[in-house]
């Protein structure tokens, strides 16, 4: 049972796999991480390192071709994939972990008005009367910036931002122990994003949630979350708190990240972006998923995969020269490093 | 929405208008002298002479399409050759019971195909989706000649079940449209008939609801639906289903055309004294009035029913209120 010093949400070894035409797709593996009581855990990554594939795999919201498996995936010290299907339903989804969409363009129904979408997440969990509901979302459009007003507008009439501010209202509505939100400014502009991302740390420090926070921006993700993972090739690379990770990182993809972002600390000197693509995960992997791509790979690196090692409290790197970093580091700083 | 509404009324009056004249040029273009069955060559020249001038065949034919447009307003649309009735009555009669017949068939075919739509895609790649598609696509290989000739050999002929024709029993001619739906003989008479229309169309909203209701369930509003924990028949039919039906509605209104086209053959093959069968009748016997008629009444039944479509289509889209706007 749970007990206050337990995280919210613990997985170990999750792992899923895309059945497709060209064979298997390992889309997700060895993923462990905690998130605790009322913490931002940020997510971050390139597009298509299994971001999105993750937290599906945690709402069983998984393509036809997917599955999930998983060493422990609990919620509360709740096996969430043991669960039976219709007690997810009332009791976990949207009760207990909401989520922000990546396409918050898509993902309002455009048929339906938007407070009729709202209060709807509303009533599949709660008795309330439809008036109940819709006072409800109007204080939730208070809390995001919205004109209760504007719950009667059809998707359409909203702007991106404004998409964007209904779905955390939404996310909002029945107060859940976790909100996901993925890529929640991805495709807005940066105006927009900085009044997103403001609004977001505000609701923050009214709440009681966590939020897992995902994202390919890592300066995003640096700003606003507690501790942070760097996900590549379907794996964690390195977590750490935010402060670590950036004061001391150790994974060589967190160092490309690094500077392929802009940041106020870099402010002015050139960006460095990681030359190469991700792997298209086909497959079962064999070797360091970065090795292809990394600067200082060796034989070590492309003949098995290193183990997650915990470097220092709460500090822990899938590497097999994490004790080299130091040099790392400094080498990283050049460009000629990432062109060789 | 009304500003749209209003834009395609005026186009649907604008496009009856072009049908009228079309109307006008090709039963002037038909071989044949249109007038022999009233003016025979037989009477004196003079006669003659004097009933083309009665008919206005002497004017211009720019004046000649004045008048016709101005009748055609003025619901003048001439008396039968045959039977000296006046084409409107006769077409009055004529029209429901093409409507009666037409919207029992279309029903069938929207109601059970669209329902069927739904648990094909529900149930994708299951038994009943299999053979859903197999016996679509079967019926709507066969024509309704076929198909209306198999049911009444088969049911009629042979097993004696229904009638094989007509709407009512000779010399049961019921007052009006109201005292035949109070017969059980008629809906009875009708069952042959929709039978055939609606398994010729079923597969065009059945296949259409599925498809659309498949590319629905894909889409990342549906994923947000799952997500909020909504069950699932409520996702299936408040937003999958829903939003499958704009597609639904927007082919509805082309396989309407359609089957107004099929309601020839069907009347023709049931007996059923619609203005399907009077075209027929009347393009044989070389009664003008009443064909051009009966083919202006079936051409404002498919343009209104287009229309209707319109209607109901912005209703179901609030989209297109922007796209209103961003016409006018
Ligand atoms: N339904 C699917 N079938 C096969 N491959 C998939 C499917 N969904 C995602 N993938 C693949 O899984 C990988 C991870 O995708 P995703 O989780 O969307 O990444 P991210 O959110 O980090 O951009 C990508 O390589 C993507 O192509
Ligand atoms: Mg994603």
């Amino acid at each position: 049972m749970s007990n206050p010093q337990d995280p919210l949400l613990s997985v170990r070894n999750l792992g899923v796999v895309y059945n497709t035409s060209q064979g298997p797709v390992h889309a997700v593996s060895n993923v462990s991480f905690d998130v605790r009581e009322n913490e931002v855990f940020g997510i971050a990554g390139e597009s298509g390192c299994g971001k999105s594939t993750l937290i599906k795999a945690l709402l069983r919201l998984l393509a036809e071709n997917g599955t999930a498996t998983a060493d422990r995936c609990t919620y509360r010290g709740r096996a969430l994939m043991d669960m039976d299907e219709e007690d997810f339903r009332r009791e976990i989804l949207w009760q207990e972990i909401s989520m922000v969409p990546q396409s918050a363009m898509a993902s309002f129904n455009p048929v339906h008005r938007v407070g009729d979408q709202v209060i709807e997440s509303i009533q599949a969990h709660r008795d309330d009367s439809r008036a109940q509901a819709m006072e409800r979302a109007a204080e939730l459009f208070d809390v995001v910036g919205l004109e209760p007003g504007l719950l009667k507008s059809y998707p359409h009439e909203f702007s991106g931002g404004m998409r964007q501010r209904a779905m955390i209202a939404m996310a909002l509505s029945l107060d859940p122990g976790l909100i996901i939100m993925d890529e929640p400014t991805t495709g807005l502009d940066v105006l927009v994003q900085e009044r997103i991302l403001r609004r977001i740390r505000e609701i923050r420090s009214e709440l009681k949630s966590s939020i897992i926070l995902i994202t390919h921006d890592i300066a995003v993700i640096a700003e606003m979350s507690d501790r942070i993972a760097i996900m590549y090739g379907g794996e964690i690379m390195e977590q750490a708190s935010a402060i670590d990770l950036f004061e001391n990182p150790h994974h060589p993809y967190t160092l490309g990240l690094k500077n392929a972002f802009p940041s106020i600390t870099t402010l002015g000197t050139e960006l460095i972006s990681i030359p190469g693509s991700p792997p298209t995960l086909v497959g079962p992997v064999q070797s360091c998923p970065f090795a292809p791509r990394c600067p200082f790979d060796d034989a070590i690196c492309h003949s098995a995969n290193p183990e997650a090692k915990e470097i220092a409290e709460g500090h822990i790197v899938r590497c097999a020269h994490s004790a080299d970093a130091a040099r790392f580091r400094e080498l990283a700083k050049e460009k000629s490093t990432w062109l060789s | 929405m009304l500003d749209y509404i209003l834009r395609r009324f005026v186009y649907t009056l604008i496009t009856i208008f072009a049908v009228a004249t079309i109307l006008f040029i090709i039963f002037r273009m038909l071989p044949g002298e249109p007038t022999m069955q009233v003016i025979s060559p037989a009477m004196d020249p003079a006669v003659q002479e004097r009933m083309r001038e009665a008919f206005g065949l002497n004017e211009p034919v720019w004046k000649q399409y004045m008048i016709y447009m101005k009748n055609l307003a003025t619901l003048e649309w001439g008396r039968s050759f045959v039977s000296a009735q006046e084409v409107t009555d006769i077409l009055g009669h004529r029209f429901w019971n093409t409507i009666l017949l037409m919207a029992a068939g279309m029903c069938m075919t929207l109601v059970l195909g669209i329902g069927m739509g739904i648990i094909m895609a529900w149930r994708r790649n299951g038994p009943v989706d299999l053979i859903g598609t197999v016996v679509g696509l079967i019926f709507q290989a066969a024509p309704p000649f076929i198909t209306g000739l198999l049911l009444l050999m088969v049911l009629s002929y042979r097993l004696g079940m229904f009638p094989t024709g007509g709407m009512y029993a000779p010399g049961a001619r019921p007052d009006g449209v109201l005292d035949l739906l109070m017969t059980a003989d008629f809906w009875h008479r009708l069952v042959l008939p929709t039978l055939t229309v609606g398994m010729y169309y079923i597969s065009t909203p059945m296949l259409i609801m599925r498809d659309s209701m498949l590319e629905v369930l894909g889409s990342d509003y549906i994923e947000l639906a799952r997500a909020k924990g909504l069950k699932s028949r409520v996702i299936m039919m408040r937003h999958a289903a829903r939003n499958a039906l704009l597609g639904v509605v927007t082919i509805s209104g082309i396989m309407i055309g359609f089957a107004v086209g099929g309601q020839v053959v069907v009347e023709s093959l049931f007996s059923w004294p619609g203005m399907g069968q009077l075209m027929v009748e009347s393009a044989a016997q070389h009664d003008y009035p009443v064909a051009q008629g009966t083919f202006l009444m079936l051409a404002i039944l498919v343009i209104s029913l287009n229309f209707l479509t319109d209607v109901l289509y912005s209703y179901l889209d609030p989209r297109i209120k922007i796209t209103a706007k961003g016409l006018s």
